[in-house]
């Protein structure tokens, strides 16, 4: 959900990676601090008024990254609606959708080198305690590169366990994946060290 | 991969000559260097004194001696032969548990920041290689890596992309490119931070013929020495040198032309007996 690109440049592609992130702050805060059903359905329709302005195809590539949410929305709904408070249960859902969305638009429209960027400008002070801020642009970079790379790797390892068996593995997979995770960091590790490692470019300076 | 391709400028994509001593890209690529070709390039050196390597207890290379300059070099061998560890051993992800290991004067898992501008590696999976979401970012990271500030590192990125034909890349999400255009991506990440020599160990392996046959046309741009790590002879034509390794140890090295065909002969020989029930220890 996080490495999302999006399939059409939109305007918002030019604007400054700080400014879109900053407002994504303020309308999140904005979300959490409101309970109002009537607030929560102006402001997920607003959201997708704003899926709308680049286009279908943007479009249904914002609808499509949302999926994700549903199990969610559901764990949330079901509780909710046990507890006898299923009105909340859909003002938390759609607070979370609205949220979710609002962050896919920033990440949709954002190269992840300029986020990097501000994460490198809010961490400058730390860095003056001697944080290693190119280490910490990294790791957030593969993190990203991570999640999407380990979903594709369980979902080898379902078809290869669903080719020789009639039952879902469920937990089972936990322990292959794992071991899995590991030798792709193992790998990823070595191609990052291949190009200069972590230590960023202050041991690589040119002359 | 049917985009008109621009006659390549050449400095953007030529190592430099000495390593440790890059020069800062000018971004446009168009900066007072002479344009080097095949020629300017002084051939590399790799210099192996008694290098020898064990993964767990296992001797996986054992007394390296070799004293060599190339600028095709191609190490065949079996599978399990110590090809791999041989690579990683050059490229300097690794270092020898004895012996010494220069390439170009450079001892490359030592020194990173000289390795950096001495040897890039491609890995045959170019899904191992890539970080970022964008081409332009991936191709980029490198040169950040190298100490180009990012204005600098993007203008040489884009600069390298020009030079393949490849300016359309530039905003494209790597998780829609295929396998091959990966892998080129991969290639050109590489081929930016202009290293001496690149080692390629067997990155085509897996792919189709025609997307092999168009990577290593693309491979031709690259303007320095290759060492090409692969089990298969045709791969190797190219090159003037051939190492063969055989559990670990030296079998031959010398030309291309009596390596080669001794290679699969002996390959074919072994291919008809029944090696593969052994079981390791």
């Amino acid at each position: 959900m996080i490495s999302l690109t999006s399939p059409v440049r939109t305007r918002a592609h030019g604007w400054p990676a700080g400014l879109k992130l900053g407002l994504l702050v303020a309308a999140t805060v904005l979300l959490a601090a409101q309970d109002a059903l009537a607030f929560h359905l102006c402001a997920l329709a607003g959201t997708l008024g704003l899926y709308l302005l680049p286009g279908g195809r943007f479009f249904r590539a914002g609808l499509r990254a949302l999926r994700g949410l549903w199990p969610v929305a559901l764990i949330v709904l079901a509780w909710d609606g046990l507890t006898g408070d299923p009105l909340g249960g859909v003002v938390v859902v759609l607070r979370m959708v609205s949220a979710v969305a609002l962050a896919n638009l920033v990440t949709m429209t954002t190269r992840l080198s300029d986020m990097m960027e501000v994460v490198h400008w809010l961490g400058r002070p730390l860095a003056r305690l001697g944080l290693n801020l190119r280490a910490l642009e990294i790791c957030l970079a593969l993190v990203i590169r991570s999640i999407p790379a380990l979903s594709e790797k369980a979902g080898l390892l379902r078809r290869s366990w669903q080719a020789r068996a009639h039952r879902a593995p469920r937990w089972r997979l936990i322990p292959p994946l794992t071991l899995l995770a590991l030798d792709d960091a193992d790998h990823v590790a070595e191609a990052l060290k291949a190009r200069g490692g972590v230590a960023g470019p202050k041991t690589t300076k040119l002359p | 991969m049917s985009h008109p391709v621009p006659r390549l400028r050449a400095e953007a994509l030529a190592p430099c000559p000495i390593s440790g001593h890059r020069k800062r890209f000018d971004g446009t690529a168009t900066g007072g260097r002479a344009i080097s070709t095949q020629a300017d390039i002084a051939a590399a050196h790799l210099r192996l004194e008694q290098v020898s390597c064990r993964i767990g207890p296992r001797a996986v290379l054992e007394g390296l001696e070799l004293d060599l300059r190339f600028r095709a070099l191609g190490v065949v061998g079996r599978n399990g032969s110590g090809k791999s560890t041989l690579a990683r051993l050059l490229a300097g992800l690794m270092a020898p548990d004895a012996g010494q290991l220069r390439l170009c004067g450079v001892d490359v898992a030592a020194d990173r920041a000289a390795a950096l501008s001495t040897v890039g590696i491609l890995f045959q999976n170019p899904d191992h290689q890539i970080i970022f979401p964008t081409v332009l970012e991936e191709v980029a990271f490198g040169l950040r890596q190298q100490g180009l500030r990012r204005r600098d590192a993007d203008d040489a990125a884009r600069a390298v992309l020009a030079a393949f034909g490849k300016a359309a890349w530039e905003e494209a999400p790597v998780s829609t490119l295929s396998q091959g255009q990966k892998s080129l991506v991969c290639l050109m990440s590489i081929v930016a931070m202009r290293p001496r020599v690149l080692i390629l160990d067997e990155p085509f392996a897996g792919l189709d013929i025609p997307t092999k046959a168009q990577l290593m046309r693309y491979l031709g741009r690259y303007h320095g020495s290759v060492i090409h790590v692969s089990h298969a002879p045709e791969d190797l034509a190219d090159c003037e040198t051939v190492l063969w390794l055989e559990q670990g140890r030296i079998r031959d090295v010398g030309a291309s032309g009596t390596v080669l065909p001794a290679y699969l002969a002996e390959m074919t020989r072994q291919g008809e007996g029944d090696d593969i029930s052994d079981l390791p220890g």
